[in-house]
């Protein structure tokens, strides 16, 4: 891997969904690239294509056309298993709705996308990654016996329990109260700064307040790029 | 993902539903022990026909005298007397030198007394050869003699039913009994003998009430027509008439039955058709007697009990097919209600092979474990029929691994299509549903 490229390079990514005979275009050609240790917002309205642009660089979607570029591999032309192997390894999830499986425990659930990475990790790493959230004294609790601010804390150990580059967030706030939803930007935060790479969709600006730079998104183009002059910083809350 | 882990999973899911897992495994769990009971029912009655042509010896041909009626009888009564003679047992001898045995048996009925009170009871007039043909066991003293045959000895051997009727608890050897008008000496008292279970044993007949006497004995005291159906015509009444004021000789006196022991039991068949062609000239052409080739009758019923088998098992199995078609509906159900469990593991890295081994692995834990529990219904089935209706069941090895290795096949048949279906499912819709 070359050390001078972007862990995340687009250029001139294009979908069109066809809906019956109709083409619809979801992006129009788009192109950036994000280097390592960034905290990007993408923002935009709905309709703008940041949820499309979202599949495609978490590796659920394939480009129409356009090449996609994450941590030195095409990501755009890869198989449907290599692209499960991606998102195993390269990527970490995290998601407005939380996505955690109801029948398991915590720690279960946290453990659960290092099974798929072929070299189960032992209890002491899930252990390990909810503690780094917080979360060191549910780790045997289902996640209905947690409250929503509990449950994104074990989503976000789950993304990071197979050390991956890259956190993306779907509106990783979107289902919490604005003091849950700042403590989770806490720990994304400090995440940052320990060297992760995190991306997250949001129509909050406030919490795109909360990253270092934003995209936005308009009508499948990329409107705008800059730089968050005025950085919030989040305290971790308890 | 590890086996051991998609194995648990499945198992935790069951057990979180665990209602609708037990409906979803009773299909297998009938069917299979549907077919291990069915198969046990078929096997036991198998063996249980199998032990009895054994025990009639698969290296013997029997040739019995025939009941006929009407116009055949009136021809065969043209000979004197009709039915197997002693000759024929000398014409047997002639031309099966091979033979390592020739015994005949004369059958009548005859009044045997000990104290005042007469007992209808079978004697048979035989040869030693008996004891070996029939396989039988002495449990006090000897069986009878040449010396006993060729001397005409008032000597007799009793079966172990005989002697419980007539002598009760007491040791029978060196006694006398009176059998027709003739004392005879007991010399000797047989064994019991294992005659199987009620049902299939009824067409054939206890030894155990039998009483052994010399062949001789037999010819000089008894007339075999004795236990003969009443003649049909006036003229085979008067034939009849003639026949018992005249004495036949030794050569004429009928027999009941001839046993001829082979040395070799593939050698029954020949042996077989060398006797059917001299009885056929000697009693011109009517079929007085019949020839039994326990061999054949053996092979017969191997045929007829597979032909049993596959038929019963297939029965069975229509159960087992109706419960995989039930575990794939259950499954179907399941991969729609989980969608969003599919989206998230495809998420966070699970292939569409992932998938498929999960969803396949759960139909199998289903089938397997309902193929466990089947395999214990079906054997404590079979046992409880074995003690409530007395029929002999027999569960086979092969039986319980075959309809197990069945379900769990079942389980990989009816699994496959919901897995694969739950593998197409699309991550993106799939977190977007439900």
């Amino acid at each position: 891997m070359d050390s001078n490229m972007s862990l995340i390079q687009v250029v001139d990514l294009a979908k069109t969904y066809k809906i019956g005979t109709v083409d619809v275009p979801a992006l129009k050609g788009v192109s950036f690239s994000i280097e390592n240790g960034e905290f990007v917002a993408i923002m935009g309205p709905s309709g703008s294509g940041k949820s499309t642009l979202m599949n495609i660089i978490g590796c659920l979607d394939r480009p129409t056309s356009g090449k996609y570029i994450l941590d030195g591999t095409d990501a755009s032309k890869l198989s449907d298993s290599a692209r499960a192997a991606v998102r195993n390894r390269k990527i970490g999830f995290v998601f407005q709705s939380f996505n955690l499986l109801p029948k398991m425990s915590a720690l279960k659930n946290v453990l659960l996308p290092s099974m798929y990475a072929g070299e189960q990790k032992d209890k002491k790493a899930g252990l390990h990654a909810l503690e780094s959230v917080g979360l060191a004294k549910r780790v045997h609790h289902t996640p209905m016996q947690l409250s929503g601010g509990e449950q994104q804390r074990v989503a976000i150990a789950r993304a990071l329990i197979n050390d991956p580059p890259v956190i993306f967030g779907d509106e990783p706030t979107g289902n919490l109260d604005t003091i849950t939803g700042v403590e989770i930007m806490a720990i994304f935060q400090r995440l940052n700064t320990e060297g992760k790479t995190v991306v997250i969709v949001t129509h909050e600006p406030e919490i795109a307040q909360h990253c270092k730079r934003v995209l936005r998104f308009r009508d499948g183009l990329l409107e705008s790029d800059e730089q968050v002059t005025e950085q919030l910083i989040a305290k971790p809350g308890g | 993902m590890g086996i051991l882990d998609a194995i648990q999973t499945g198992l935790t899911e069951l057990l979180s539903h665990k209602m609708r897992s037990m409906l979803t495994m009773l299909g297998v769990i009938f069917g299979v022990a549907a077919v291990i009971a069915m198969v046990s029912i078929g096997e036991g009655a198998k063996q249980e026909a199998l032990d009895q042509i054994k025990q009639m010896g698969i290296d013997v041909v029997h040739v019995k005298r025939a009941v006929i009626a009407g116009e055949l009888l009136e021809k065969a009564e043209e000979r004197s007397p009709y039915g197997l003679k002693y000759s024929d047992v000398n014409s047997i001898t002639l031309v099966c030198p091979f033979a390592k045995r020739i015994v005949p048996l004369r059958e009548v009925f005859a009044d045997v007394k000990v104290g005042e009170t007469p007992v209808p009871i079978k004697v048979v007039g035989t040869t030693p050869g008996y004891e070996l043909v029939s396989r039988s066991q002495l449990q006090e003293g000897r069986f009878l003699t040449q010396q006993d045959v060729e001397d005409n000895r008032p000597v007799c051997v009793l079966g172990a039913a005989a002697k419980r009727e007539l002598f009760g608890f007491d040791n029978p050897v060196r006694k006398t009994v009176k059998i027709g008008q003739g004392i005879f000496r007991v010399v000797g008292l047989m064994e019991p003998k294992e005659i199987g279970s009620s049902k299939a044993s009824a067409a054939m007949r206890d030894f155990n009430s039998d009483i052994y006497i010399p062949i001789t004995v037999s010819f000089s005291n008894f007339q075999i027509y004795s236990q003969q159906a009443v003649p049909a015509t006036i003229t085979s009444l008067r034939a009849l008439v003639g026949k018992m004021n005249n004495r036949p000789s030794r050569e004429n006196s009928g027999v009941s039955e001839i046993i001829v022991q082979v040395q070799d039991d593939t050698a029954t068949p020949a042996t077989a058709s060398i006797i059917r062609s001299v009885l056929n000239r000697q009693h011109k052409g009517i079929r007085d007697y019949e020839i039994l080739i326990p061999a054949e009758l053996l092979r017969q019923q191997q045929q007829t009990q597979k032909i049993f088998s596959i038929v019963m098992g297939a029965i069975a199995s229509i159960s087992l097919l109706v419960g995989g078609i039930g575990i794939m509906n259950i499954m179907l159900a399941t991969v729609t209600q989980r969608t969003r469990e599919i989206g998230i593991r495809r998420c966070i890295g699970a292939t569409r092979w992932d998938i498929v081994r999960q969803f396949m692995l759960e139909a199998m834990v289903i089938t397997c474990l309902g193929g466990l529990i089947g395999v214990a219904m079906g054997i404590g089935g079979a046992h409880a029929i074995s003690i409530y209706a007395g029929w002999r069941t027999l569960v086979s090895t092969q039986a319980v691994m075959l309809s197990f290795g069945v379900s769990a096949v079942v389980g990989i048949v009816f699994g496959l299509y919901p897995a694969v279906r739950a593998a197409m499912v699309d991550p993106i819709e799939a977190l977007r549903y439900g």
